[in-house]
């Protein structure tokens, strides 16, 4: 009995130092997923309406920390009307046969005074590994994290056959998400 | 051939600026007459970009010509009646009006649905304004509808030049032909003076 009360008060001791990191609810409507791409020399922006993300972040304890995001491929918007109707098509992100595109963090790390999350991105069927550079500040009782990287396109089968032509459509996506989180 | 126009004939620069507008007004009209019709596809997107591309050529051809005529004499009007002097001058007016006009009013169109523009994917060319999609349909009309107009003004163009060529045998067309030389006009006409270009006496 005593040993038993000695081990549960050591456990309350420990937890405090091994932790876990804190959860927080995405604010959908003051947040943004969004991403630039580039189309015949000039750059234009897009952005998916419909995702979620679960976010588990302390910047206190890195190895905890988890982004798990699920993006509804179908609800890309870039501000023209032919390009929307072409990228959810089987040349693009060919949503019939992989309506979502999914990645889920594999760990933290430090670069200088920068976050990176490195994690997986499940796009058109094809898993790569794909780094964000992260930017988390606390805001009253949530935050704010902004997360940016640069994602290959053909990597993914994004835009096959003839549109793989990158002297038309850039090579590089570069992502930019702006999330803003309440605690849990 | 000198580069310059003189008396009886156009000079090589003006020549060029003819014959190479006059191709590249074929090859993209030729082009934007077919390309609505194509299925999506990079080829789509490919042709279009060679419309768009071949069109600022001619805007810019169009600019440099301009320049040049400041610059440059024009042969004589040929012995004809007064209206057709004038039907001639008029129909050069016209087109020449045309010829900036279509560019413009394609790259106005090109602006307005806020599409890129890229001359042959060497640079990018900025939009005349912002993004207007209603806007931007006026402009096709009017893009569509001066092109028709140049088709119409062009048959009256070639149409009088072959019928000087063929039926009155003279010099208007020789003299602004690539390699043409030019014709001796019998002296019993009210002729201008005869010439004798370089080569002709071989």
């Amino acid at each position: 009995m005593k040993a038993l009360t000695l081990g549960a008060f050591a456990l309350a001791l420990a937890l405090p130092l091994v932790g876990h990191a804190a959860d927080y609810a995405v604010q959908p409507a003051q947040s943004k997923l969004g991403f630039t791409s580039n189309f015949q020399g000039t750059a234009f922006d897009g952005s998916f309406a419909k995702w979620t993300a679960a976010i588990s972040y302390d910047p206190a304890n890195p190895a905890t920390d988890k982004f798990d995001v699920t993006v509804d491929l179908a609800s890309v918007h870039t501000g023209d009307k032919d390009r929307d109707g072409a990228l959810p098509g089987a040349d693009f992100f060919n949503t019939a046969k992989f309506p979502q595109a999914h990645f889920v963090t594999t760990g933290f790390r430090k670069n200088g005074t920068q976050v990176i999350a490195d994690g997986n991105l499940t796009l058109r069927g094809v898993t790569k590994p794909v780094s964000l550079t992260v930017v988390f500040a606390p805001a009253g009782a949530g935050a704010t994290l902004d997360v940016s990287g640069t994602v290959k396109r053909l990597d993914f089968g994004v835009g096959s056959g003839d549109y793989a032509d990158t002297s038309v459509i850039g090579a590089d996506v570069k992502i930019n998400a702006h999330l803003v989180l309440a605690a849990k | 051939m000198s580069l310059r126009s003189d008396e009886h004939r156009w000079g090589a620069a003006a020549k060029l600026f003819h014959w190479l507008t006059a191709l590249l007004i074929i090859t993209a009209g030729t082009i934007g007459l077919l390309m609505g019709d194509m299925q999506p596809s990079m080829n789509k997107i490919s042709v279009f970009a060679l419309h768009k591309s071949i069109g600022l050529t001619v805007l810019a051809l169009f600019a440099l010509r301009l320049l040049w005529r400041l610059i440059d004499r024009r042969p004589r009007d040929q012995p004809e009646p007064r209206w057709q002097q004038l039907a001639a001058h008029a129909t050069h007016g016209v087109l020449y009006l045309l010829i900036a006009a279509i560019p413009l009013s394609g790259w106005l169109f090109n602006s307005l649905h806020g599409y890129p523009l890229q001359w042959f994917k060497l640079f990018n060319v900025p939009a005349l304004a912002d993004k207007n999609e209603a806007a931007g349909d006026v402009a096709l009309a009017v893009h569509e509808t001066l092109f028709w107009t140049l088709v119409a003004v062009l048959v009256l163009h070639v149409g009088a030049a072959l019928k000087h060529h063929l039926l009155d045998r003279d010099n208007v067309l020789r003299r602004m032909l690539p390699f043409g030389r030019l014709r001796h006009v019998p002296p019993n006409s009210a002729s201008p003076p005869t010439v004798r270009p370089e080569g002709e006496s071989r």
